[in-house]
């Protein structure tokens, strides 16, 4: 019997991965390329049957002397780096606080505390939003019973970034409860043990088990919440429509509009290139430092 | 156990394409009501299916609430689908759709800022060939009852004035969710307080200003201010009887003028008087503070009488008065709304068109106006029966004498300056720029549209 055209066993590896690695290419490669294409041309959404016309950097240099755009940029790093730090020591201390068994209900807590993740992000902005209405909102009535006057939580300039924040970390939060609280069942029994016999206290036990046990696991939670909320839209779409003015107008919103109002779909392309650079950007640095941290 | 496995994906799988094809479809209007008759060939299309695009919008509820579209379907044996949308959202879907060859909307709704847009962009169809075909026009639909102000602000786009009436001007919609602006007020909260209600817009500061200083928990007027269109819409409908216009001429923005800075400045007097975080309200918003007392005077869009007198959702139904939109240099009011329009990519044009027809004849209106919609022909506004049935009827037939079809210009372009301005003008509002500081900002990006657009140099 001929060998010839049975592949070996590396190329028939090749062989059966080949149409994965296909549809993954064009899936995952087609957008970007085309993106990036597209970025070098004015198309506007109206005369969308019209060819686009070529004009070179013109997109990015119209982006990069736009205010609204490099204040949008600004916004959208200051709420994907206050949301990623506060969601990561709120999400590690409540795993810290209800792992294990000690306290009767834990189970019950646990299941109630992941459900803001289960809600779809529309209905949060919508919920948020009736939450911070000026006049009706729960959250204004409940300081107006210790006498504080009604706070612009979407209204006031100052304010609404916070709002949006804190809208955010409720959702998100639990997120990064349930990576940390799988982190923390592998820390081992016996270390642990081996711990509290030499007379660790809890604080030591942290610093020196826990804490390295899930460092990469924080990594790796920072890196895709980064990501996620470098993308946020749907919430603050709903809440704010990034005002007031443009406050709370995050790149993907600001891609929105120009892409949908604005209908400049190349100037669009311009945008979401930038917000693929800056995302690649922040996330592959922690990529970079959590692959470091495996390699020792 | 591996059968079983196999068995339990199976069925979830079944029951995941079962929800997912059993929510994701149109909500279809069923059929009903009696079959009308008449000498018209109503039945021409029977058979068809006709898909329409149309806002969650107080004119639009009336209509579905009317029972008119089961009547349509009983009538020509036309099926139709309804896909409504929130009425900001609708652009986007309607513009991909109007964008392939052949598209699923037969009918859409369009705000009147998108007109020019697609009348110019090729996507809706002029009308005027189906009004001139007899087998399609309707007998005794009498066009020239459409209030002709709404008509041009509504339908007529194209010709050297892009957006209005004039050489090479055609006809693209029918007006219908249309509107124009006027004052409603509390009755009680006037008599009582003594307040004479506003005919300028120095009194009306001043019974903004008395209502918030002197009625314990209510607030002067109610206006939506939010960032974009809202704030833009907001100055616009001031900025008309201010004198200021967002162009001269020559097209050359001048939405920096004295009088643009003096209509924010009224603004911002009003955001002091009115109900708390007023800057950042939408138009429900508006709505709302009105509705539930909150606020005293609302001036805005006519449509809104409908909702205000609705005992469901109005907690001061019985306490309403009507009055014209202040006078502030001149006396004019917005038009604007809504209006229906077949795109060019329809697959069922001739149904749709019967559709049009159908929902804007007298007939139709009446019950349209009985279920809380807005009135669009001549012969219901001066309808002496209607008027006592409804009183804003009276103060609507006179407002639109003075109502202003140029208060905005809804050229192609006006989407991406729409939004410009409305950020800057929300800007001034929350007192993050002064309001000179604000228009001046927003003066170079609007020209840099009109530059690109080919209107500038």
């Amino acid at each position: 019997m001929s060998r010839r055209g049975i592949p070996g066993r590396r190329n028939s590896a090749y062989f059966f991965l080949a149409p994965a690695a296909a549809v993954l290419l064009l899936v995952l490669t087609f957008p970007i390329v085309e993106s990036v294409r597209l970025s070098f041309f004015e198309w506007q959404l109206r005369a969308i049957r019209q060819p686009p016309t070529f004009v070179g950097l013109r997109n990015y240099a119209e982006l990069f002397a736009s205010e609204n755009f490099r204040q949008s940029i600004l916004v959208t790093i200051r709420f994907s780096l206050s949301v990623v730090i506060i969601e990561l020591i709120l999400g590690t201390v409540f795993a810290l606080l209800l792992e294990g068994d000690q306290v009767k209900g834990l189970r019950f807590f646990r299941t109630l505390y992941v459900l803001p993740i289960m809600i779809a992000p529309v209905v949060v902005g919508i919920m948020w939003r009736f939450m911070y209405h000026p006049s009706y909102g729960k959250i204004n009535w409940f300081l107006s019973l210790v006498g504080i006057s009604p706070v612009g939580w979407l209204s006031d300039p100052n304010m609404a970034m916070y709002s949006i924040i804190i809208a955010d970390v409720w959702q998100w939060t639990p997120f990064v409860f349930l990576l940390v609280l799988a982190g923390l069942q592998g820390v081992p029994k016996d270390l642990m043990e081996a711990s509290v016999v030499d007379g660790a206290n809890y604080l030591q036990t942290l610093v020196s088990i826990k804490l390295p046990y899930i460092a990469a696991i924080l990594g790796l939670t920072a890196v895709l919440r980064l990501i996620d909320s470098f993308r946020s839209l749907v919430v603050i779409f709903n809440m704010t429509f990034g005002g007031p003015g443009v406050s709370t107008e995050v790149l993907s919103l600001h891609l929105y509009k120009t892409a949908f109002t604005s209908q400049r779909l190349g100037l669009a392309s311009a945008v979401a290139v930038v917000l693929l650079l800056v995302v690649f950007s922040f996330s592959g640095v922690l990529i970079w430092r959590a692959v470091r941290q495996e390699g020792r | 156990m591996r059968s079983s496995r196999f068995f339990s994906v199976f069925c979830l799988l079944l029951i995941t394409a079962a929800l997912a094809f059993a929510g994701g479809g149109r909500e279809a209007a069923p059929a009903a009501a009696p079959a009308a008759t008449g000498e018209f060939d109503w039945q021409r299309y029977a058979g068809t299916t006709v898909v329409f695009n149309f806002p969650n919008h107080v004119h639009y509820n009336a209509m579905i609430e009317a029972g008119v579209i089961e009547e349509f379907e009983e009538l020509t044996g036309i099926t139709v689908e309804v896909d409504r949308m929130q009425y900001l959202n609708m652009h986007d879907s309607q513009v991909l759709e109007m964008s392939r060859a052949q598209g699923d909307y037969d009918l859409i709704s369009m705000v009147v800022m998108w007109k020019a847009e697609y009348a110019l962009g090729g996507m809706i169809r002029p009308l005027q060939p189906f009004f001139d075909n007899p087998s399609l026009a309707v007998p005794g639909y009498n066009f020239d009852d459409l209030v002709p102000g709404y008509v041009e602000v509504t339908g007529i786009a194209g010709g050297d004035n892009i957006y209005r009436n004039g050489p090479g001007a055609e006809l693209y919609g029918v007006p219908f969710g249309s509107e124009t602006s006027f004052m409603i007020y509390r009755t009680d909260i006037f008599d009582e307080y003594n307040i004479p209600v506003p005919r300028t817009y120095a009194e009306l500061t001043e019974a903004a200003r008395r209502v918030y200083q002197e009625v314990p928990g209510v607030y002067g007027l109610t206006m939506r201010a939010a960032s974009g269109h809202h704030a833009t819409h907001a100055w616009l409908l001031h900025a008309s009887p201010f004198g200021a216009r967002v162009f001269d001429d020559n097209w050359e923005p001048v939405v920096n003028s004295p009088e643009a800075i003096e209509t924010i400045e009224f603004m911002l007097q009003m955001l002091d008087y009115g109900p708390p975080g007023m800057v950042g309200f939408t138009q429900d918003e508006e709505f709302a503070a009105f509705l539930q007392g909150d606020a005293a005077i609302y001036l805005d869009a006519s449509v809104f009488a409908g909702p205000a007198k609705n005992p469901r959702v109005s907690r001061v139904h019985e306490n309403l008065g009507f009055a014209l939109h202040p006078s502030a240099r001149t006396p004019l009011s917005q038009t604007g709304g809504f209006g229906i329009a077949i795109p060019a990519n329809s697959r069922n044009p001739e149904a749709a068109f019967l559709l049009m027809q159908f929902l804007t004849m007298p007939e139709t209106e009446e019950k349209i106006i009985r279920a809380g919609g807005a009135p669009f022909r001549m012969s219901s506004l001066n309808n002496p029966a209607l008027q006592a049935e409804y009183p804003e009827f009276a103060v609507l037939a006179e407002q639109l004498k003075v109502a202003n079809p140029d208060w905005r210009p809804i050229i192609p372009e006006w989407g991406e300056i729409n939004n410009m301005l409305g950020i800057a003008i929300n800007q001034a509002l929350t007192r993050e720029k002064t309001p000179q500081q604000a228009m001046n900002d927003v003066m170079g990006p609007i020209r840099q549209v009109m530059v690109r657009a080919g209107y500038l140099d």
